[in-house]
């Protein structure tokens, strides 16, 4: 049995003055064994980063024996994904061009997941937040090109973020789950949105449903391959994170997210928070829905712009277990496998779901965190839940 | 350690399992086989890229494909897909093709006119066939692009007049995928040959809301035809790929299939691709799609295949098991109009 060690304490150094206490470890309760040390007290400290790229790796094992049992090499199936995806130029722009709305739309539920909130919500926002834009594009089509850019992005987010306002709201004054509201608004929108694109906001000549497109000088082809809102993307995933960490709005959100009933003895309105993160999430979805329509080829509202973005949101908000800033290597990742997904077909003949199954089962060993307790049981912290607010 | 153990051993199992990892560094089955030099005038490889719909959609597709593997037979052609899995993809999966230089490139369906039309501007060597692509020859000036359409409203008048004539209750119905033209086409042709078979009757039509997978999206097609089965329809034509089929599977399992409720295919002959719709089955609307496709390409084998729009056959399929079941005057009827839409003594008159 070995003595617990103490806990850390101020250490004096050789002036006299205080030395900083260090960050808090993952500390054991009082009784228990003390946190281990070396290699398994790095994977203890760290398993937030390890834990997904275990089961990422077992996932892509277990799918290399699916795509062993269709008779391929599956190393040579993956070198072709990867290759393609993250190597080839314009496999590149694509893997680059699907990173944008994944991160975006990942941050659209991990903001409120933070709160406590599942905001299955993100199809419906990012198509309202896309549609305004198209209107707005649309009402200002004979502006200059940047005006245009700004003003209709502005819209865009404005049209997201009311949109899920809309869920936030009900569940602030009413206590509707937001599960079920934001279901039901995203197939408010789609019905919504065939309208608009049969009627107001259509087209006439293109003999498909589709608003008019976004003018010459206001489109936003790839520079290079880099696709336009990859810059924004990734500095709104890091603006999070550090919203999150170091400020007084971030204190408040992971507060209520920890335990609502200690914030609001402390103070915190939960209801202002719970509306602001579903309007800030909304917002983010909106956003990648119009710097989609300015981003992708062409440039209109038409079948398939939102395709399954929204609820690609929620695997990716999972995948980086609720951290925003995995939100970055998740959204490359899945990014990649898509984008790789028709030259492995091309390869080799397997079908493009195999590439969904890949995802699948990564979800599925990341969103185990039973596995860990288990593997970690004797050493790990409590509280370590991702959404406090089931059947809350 | 046990929990070190514990992390380990699953690991090293899978690891074992795949040591020795043989399979093929090349195409697995099904019907790929593109390894050689496509860029070689001696190898004819021909590729298609599907729109959204699987390989396998039982529908149009399946007989584009078809169509391409009698290429494949004929004049020993490399073949290969891809199916499309996100609309945003069609211009990157095209890509595939013609950086492999391929000789011919299919693309399947109406939303793919416009990436199809850019890449043949792009690749003046390369042959491209659109199916069901109208070319606006005065826009498009490509030669190397063939767009293949069909007369749908054709097909459509044809079984139109069949269900109006086999209507008791005079009210037939239509579940439409999204609404472009070659969809109207059916639906327009559909609802005039029930007028002039039989002006009492009423025709229901619904599309499918844009934004999803129109034509891959079965359980809203099955659902919509519950809800007109409960307004009192009794023949339903399912128009949309996969979309159509959920339509007609609801419609065989509802008690009185075959007998007073009836539905009716689209694209090819259902009857041997939708197996479970055989209770009420009674005939489909065919483009005859895999013949279209099989024409052109040994045009463009033998070097004459020329741009613009080129117009394929439509036809119904035969009656199967109903052949006795349909009164021998309408199915005379049917014919009469069936060989005069051909010969052209008969116009729909449907304009879009």
């Amino acid at each position: 049995m070995r003595n617990p060690t103490p806990p850390p304490t101020l250490r004096e150094t050789v002036s006299g003055a205080e030395a900083p206490t260090p960050s808090p470890p993952v500390v054991a309760e009082r009784g228990a064994p003390a946190p281990p040390r070396g290699v398994l007290g790095l994977l203890v400290r760290e398993q937030s980063i390890l834990v997904p790229l275990i089961a990422l790796v077992a996932a892509f094992l277990v799918g290399a024996l699916l795509i062993r049992s269709q008779g391929v090499n599956p190393t040579y199936a993956y070198k072709s994904l990867f290759s393609y995806a993250l190597f080839g130029g314009s496999g590149l722009t694509a893997t680059l061009q699907k990173m944008v709305p994944l991160v975006l739309c990942g941050l659209a539920v991990t903001i409120p997941l933070r709160v406590g909130l599942l905001n299955i919500g993100g199809q419906g926002q990012f198509m309202v937040g896309a549609i305004g834009a198209a209107a707005a594009a649309y009402a200002l089509r004979s502006a200059p090109g940047v005006l245009t850019i700004v003003v209709t992005m502005v819209i865009g987010v404005l049209a997201g973020s009311m949109w899920a306002s809309i869920a936030g709201l009900l569940k602030a004054t009413r206590g509707v789950h937001e599960v079920i509201s934001t279901i039901m608004l995203n197939s408010i929108a789609s019905g919504l949105i065939d309208w608009l694109l049969n009627g107001p906001l259509a087209d006439r000549e293109v003999p498909y449903p589709a608003s008019h497109a976004v003018a010459d000088s206001a489109q936003l082809p790839p520079f290079g391959f880099v696709p336009i809102g990859l810059p924004i993307a990734l500095v709104l995933a890091v603006a999070t994170a550090w919203v999150l960490r170091r400020t007084t709005l971030g204190f408040r959100f992971e507060t209520v997210g920890r335990n609502k009933h200690a914030a609001a003895y402390a103070g915190i309105s939960i209801r202002a928070t719970t509306v602001l993160a579903m309007g800030i999430a909304g917002a983010c979805a909106g956003l990648s829905g119009a710097i989609e329509l300015f981003e992708v080829d062409p440039y209109r509202y038409q079948d398939g712009i939102a395709g399954n973005l929204g609820f690609d949101g929620i695997t990716i908000a999972l995948l980086a277990r609720g951290n925003p800033l995995g939100t970055i290597p998740a959204a490359l990742l899945v990014a990649a496998m898509r984008a790789g997904a028709p030259h492995l077909g091309f390869d080799t003949g397997l079908r493009p779901e195999i590439v969904d199954m890949l995802l699948a089962i990564t979800l599925l060993f990341v969103s185990l965190p039973l596995v860990a307790r288990l593997i970690f049981r004797r050493h790990t912290a409590k509280g370590n839940e991702l959404a406090s607010s089931w059947g809350a | 350690m046990r929990s070190t153990f514990i992390i380990a051993a699953p690991l090293c199992v899978l690891a074992v399992g795949l040591a020795g990892c043989g399979g093929t560094t090349g195409s697995a089955g099904s019907g790929t086989t593109a390894g050689a030099d496509c860029s070689s005038s001696k190898v004819f490889c021909v590729g298609l890229v599907t729109d959204g719909s699987k390989i396998d959609d039982k529908s149009f597709n399946q007989a584009a494909w078809g169509g391409v593997q009698k290429a494949k037979d004929s004049f020993d052609a490399q073949v290969k897909y891809i199916e499309t899995t996100d609309a945003k993809d069609y211009a990157a999966n095209i890509k595939q093709f013609t950086d492999q230089k391929f000789d011919v490139i299919v693309t399947v369906g109406f939303l793919m006119a416009d990436p199809t039309a850019a890449a043949a501007a792009q690749h003046p060597d390369t042959k491209f066939i659109g199916v069901d692509q109208s070319i606006d020859t005065e826009k498009v000036k490509s030669t190397n692009l063939t767009g293949l359409t069909f007369p749908a409203d054709q097909a459509g008048y044809a079984v139109g007049y069949l269900a109006g004539l086999l209507t008791k209750t005079h009210k037939i119905g239509a579940i439409n995928g999204l609404e472009i033209p070659p969809v109207e086409k059916y639906f327009k042709g559909y609802e005039a040959g029930a007028q002039a078979a039989n002006p009492k009757v009423k025709v229901v039509g619904v599309y499918h809301p844009a934004g999803g997978q129109p034509f891959n999206d079965p359980v809203w097609g099955a659902g919509e035809a519950k809800k007109q089965l409960a307004q009192g329809v009794d023949i339903i034509f399912g128009i949309g790929s996969n979309t159509g089929n959920g339509a007609l599977n609801e419609v065989a399992k509802t008690s009185g299939a075959g007998t007073t409720l009836f539905c009716i295919g689209v694209d090819v002959d259902q009857w041997g691709t939708v197996p479970e719709a055989h209770p009420c089955l009674v005939t489909s609307a065919e483009k005859l799609i895999s013949d279209g496709v099989g024409e052109l390409l040994s045009q463009a084998n033998n070097g004459t295949m020329k741009g613009g729009n080129f117009i394929g056959k439509t036809g119904i399929s035969s009656l199967h098991d109903f052949d006795s079941k349909i009164p021998a005057d309408v199915k005379t009827k049917v014919d009469v109009v069936v060989k005069k839409l051909a010969d052209g003594s008969l116009q729909t008159k449907v304009e879009l």
